[in-house]
């Protein structure tokens, strides 16, 4: 008896499967599984729309005061190059291409923290996933956090002779050589 | 009493997959982001998500309008779907991952403990129905 309903249980699987394979393949705008790229630091598909933090973008001058806080978290975009050549000391590297779960592990290092300061080559690369990780942190409460974007990027930060990793910033640490560090 | 029971689980059971298959079947590219986000097997990602759709959509219409044989066999189903989402679910709630639930296809609200609880019901619900259909 279990054998029979067993069955009519995997026919019902299977045959919706088929039918979804089918019906997937028939519309236009079904998942193409060669070009289905997964969730990422961007997470422009993962992200929906409303809940998020609202993130400011801020000129260095006005970023800076920021990092001598020890409750703020910093985020660098840029590519694993730069990122090696020189950053804010203390800060993460997530760029566009790392993983959902890398995004979700960077949120969960905002707990107890109260601003992530996001900073990229410029401002628009750094919006994106400011905007990801404000969404993220968004759908878990955190409505008090603050997200900023540093507008100009690190070569708007260097430009003004604002590199964080010059100053008394716990975050930021001790200086380091290099055009990145002052 | 268990017969009443039983048909009402069947009747909500088979609803709430119709309308969670239908949701999900609006945008199928969003519903695969949603499950690529558990981080549990993302390369299957974009066939569940062609695929769970209608696959929810076959078993809850099975369950609501299927002759008995087949809507026991359905339940069945149902109960294997509930349970792997369940095992989806919690793993997404203990490790942590603050993502939607894609429960309902996008926008479904984060995941926490009450849709645990719910998904927890859903499999009671399925298995009562899969016991006691007359």
């Amino acid at each position: 008896m279990f054998a029979t309903t067993l069955g009519r249980a995997l026919c019902l699987l299977l045959a919706g499967s088929a039918l979804g394979l089918a019906v997937n393949a028939a519309r236009p705008d079904g998942v193409r599984f060669t070009k289905f790229a997964p969730p990422n630091s961007c997470g422009a598909e993962a992200a929906p729309a409303g809940g998020g933090v609202p993130v400011a973008v801020l000129r260095p001058a006005d970023v800076v005061a920021l990092c001598n806080d020890a409750d703020t978290l910093l985020a660098d975009v840029r590519p694993p190059a730069e990122f090696a050549e020189g950053h804010v000391t203390g800060a993460i590297h997530l760029p566009c291409t790392s993983s959902g779960q890398a995004a979700s592990a960077a949120v969960d290092r905002l707990a107890g923290r109260h601003t992530l300061i996001v900073y990229g080559d410029a401002t628009d690369d750094a919006k994106v996933v400011a905007d990801e990780l404000g969404g993220r942190a968004g759908r878990t409460g955190r409505t008090d956090l603050r997200v900023i974007v540093i507008d100009g990027g690190f070569d708007a930060w260097n430009r003004a002779g604002l590199a964080c990793s010059s100053g008394p910033c716990p975050e930021c640490g001790a200086p380091r050589s290099g055009s990145a560090h002052k | 009493m268990t017969a009443a029971l039983a048909l009402l689980a069947r009747l909500v059971v088979g609803a709430l997959l119709v309308v969670a298959g239908a949701l999900k079947l609006r945008a199928p590219v969003a519903f695969a982001t949603e499950i690529a986000n558990y981080q549990l097997f993302p390369a299957v990602a974009p066939y569940l998500g062609a695929l769970l759709p209608v696959v929810e959509l076959t078993i809850g219409l099975a369950l609501i309008v299927g002759p008995r044989a087949w809507r026991r066999g359905a339940a069945l189903g149902a109960l294997a779907l509930f349970a792997t989402f369940t095992v989806a679910v919690a793993s997404a709630y203990f490790r942590r991952i603050n993502i939607d639930c894609g429960c309902f296809g996008t926008g479904g609200g984060p995941i926490t403990a009450l849709t645990l609880a719910r998904n927890v019901g859903l499999m009671t619900a399925a298995a009562l129905a899969l016991r006691f259909d007359r």
